[in-house]
């Protein structure tokens, strides 16, 4: 085989605690001749066999078991040891960089501290209701069995959470990994714990996007989006065990010094009531070193909720306004219609004929019944009024003894040329343009 | 022994010093991120359909952003509620963006 085909870039990416700074990609040539065969993992030995000593990151069991080599290898997430060098595309370049979302140690190692954090806050761990001797037993094809499945088998290796896009941007958000572990309790029903585990489980779920990245991720194909789905039904079935939690301490930092005191000693209360209820389990206090963060996001939420407000009002205001005036200024397609044969119209005189025809605005037809005032001059020569009132368009008709238009809503009356004589209109009567095609008059009407 | 300065690097974000993120992203972020998107999209083509009512392209931008938003949310729905298998999520954004294109197609010659 060509020595020059199977030699691949591999680029690391590097950050130095002693220097501190950004942290930056390393790169590195390396000859892979066997890629369906070579995991991330031998990449990483070879390199710090071979080229650079001092690289960092973690691995263990080397048999996807341990959960300590997670990194991002090309932009998905993954064991180093579970991902050969054959399924990355060919032509990419192999990139590895730490997990996202954990603080960095060095190079590829991620501080997994937060991670585990809100696994603890999940209440990770098995209480039973009753004391037994005997073992108890769960029929493999129970379906609380099935519905747990393969999703028991977490490794904890990070991959889901740093795949996820929500968990940056929601403070309180426990991640999939930590929310698979309380739905695979929540689904047992010999836990003790289940309407504290399902309350707090139930406040984090409300942040999932139904984005999949960490089902797509696991390398352990377990589905977080499956587990929060499920312990939303299972809420949905349980209202009433749910209990509101007390008030995060950064919901109540916001309020001003003298408002403060009524609302804080009743959660604390609660708070201590809760505490002895659920035997401690509560989640320790925040650190102080947030509040200037806590401070700026609040005021953050405030404007955040007084710019959805004006927009909303302005939204609606705008949509119930245009769509009072709009149809008003709309300009309307005009057609021509056959009115009457020239020979129907005495001369001289205001004809009525009456006129049908239909409109149609896209989706929308109607047949429109209405009358047309014809008056012949002679030579070919025609004027024809709508009898719709320039007041509010009522049905005009000709009187031939008084010689007028006449309207009989508000008494308003035109002469022969459509101007106003009396009444209340305020515009001489509408004229319809008009053409004769082989001896019939036509008009144009919208 | 010599004193070493050790501090972390503050975390990385989704997206930040990672080339490849966005070529190989999943199909259900792009789901999430194309229902957000149409749902401006209804705000916008609502407004000016107020305005053009019967103007062809407002109409048909509309018809299209409200089929995929109802596409889109129609799957969280029915992920939501289990009325379909999670291990199928990928071929329901396939399956219903289809009919939605479809339907729109369908609405639209069969008024103009």
């Amino acid at each position: 085989m060509d020595k020059h085909n199977t030699s691949r870039v591999v680029r690391v990416f590097r950050y130095d605690p002693a220097t501190g700074g950004e942290g930056s990609f390393a790169t590195f040539t390396l000859d892979i001749p066997a890629p369906e065969t070579t995991t991330i993992l031998d990449v990483l030995l070879r390199i710090q066999k071979e080229q650079d000593p001092s690289i960092s990151f973690r691995f263990a069991c080397r048999v996807n078991m341990c959960g300590s080599c997670g990194m991002v290898i090309n932009g998905r997430e993954g064991l180093a040891c579970k991902t050969n060098v054959s399924q990355l595309p060919p032509k990419q370049n192999i990139t590895l960089r730490p997990l996202n979302h954990f603080p960095i140690i060095k190079d590829l190692v991620v501080d997994m501290g937060p991670f585990f954090e809100k696994y603890d806050d999940a209440l990770p761990f098995f209480e039973p209701k009753e004391q037994r001797d005997e073992p108890y037993q769960i029929r493999p094809d129970t379906q609380e069995r099935i519905d747990i499945g393969m999703a028991t088998d977490c490794i904890a290796c990070g991959c889901c959470v740093s795949s996820c896009t929500m968990v940056n941007y929601h403070e309180g958000y426990a991640g999939p990994a930590a929310l698979n572990r309380a739905f695979t309790l929540l689904a047992d029903k010999r836990d003790a714990l289940f309407e504290a585990r399902l309350t707090r489980a139930l406040d984090s779920c409300y942040n999932c996007r139904t984005e999949f990245n960490c089902t797509e991720v696991c390398p352990k194909q377990i589905s977080g989006t499956r587990a929060i789905k499920y312990i939303q039904r299972l809420a949905l079935k349980n209202l009433k065990s749910l209990k509101p939690l007390p008030a995060h301490p950064a919901e109540l930092q916001p309020t001003k010094a003298p408002v403060i005191p009524a609302p804080q000693a009743e959660s604390c209360s609660c708070h201590a009531h809760q505490q002895q209820d659920t035997m401690a389990y509560q989640t320790p206090p925040p650190v102080p070193a947030a509040t200037s963060e806590q401070s700026c996001c609040a005021s953050r939420r405030s404007f955040l909720m007084g710019a959805v407000a004006v927009g909303s009002v302005a939204t609606l205001g705008g949509i119930l306004g245009a769509a009072s005036v709009s149809p008003t200024l709309e300009k309307q397609p005009a057609q021509w219609v056959d009115l009457a044969s020239i020979a129907s119209l005495p001369e001289g005189k205001v004809s009525t004929v009456s006129l049908q025809y239909i409109r149609t605005r896209a989706f929308f037809s109607e047949t429109i019944n209405t009358t047309v005032l014809v008056r012949n001059d002679g030579d070919g020569k025609y004027v024809c009024f709508s009898n719709s009132c320039p007041h509010l368009g009522c049905a005009v008709s000709w009187d031939e003894l008084s010689g007028r238009f006449k309207c009989a809503c508000h008494g308003g009356a035109f002469d022969r040329n459509g101007d106003v004589v009396a009444g209340p209109p305020p515009r001489p009567l509408p004229q319809l343009a008009w053409k004769i095609e082989n001896d019939t008059l036509k008009v144009e009407v919208v | 022994m010599r004193e070493m300065k050790s501090e972390a690097r503050s975390p990385l974000q989704w997206g930040e010093l990672d080339p490849y993120r966005r070529g190989r992203t999943h199909v259900g972020m792009w789901a999430w991120l194309l229902q957000r998107i149409s749902a401006v999209g209804i705000v916008i083509f609502l407004v000016l359909h107020l305005f053009y009512t019967y103007k062809p392209f407002v109409q048909f931008m509309l018809l299209t952003v409200l089929a995929f938003h109802a596409a889109l949310g129609l799957r969280v729905i029915l992920l939501d509620l289990n009325l379909v298998n999670i291990k199928y999520q990928r071929d329901l954004i396939y399956w219903l963006l289809g009919i939605a294109v479809a339907l729109v197609l369908i609405v639209w010659f069969v008024i103009y």
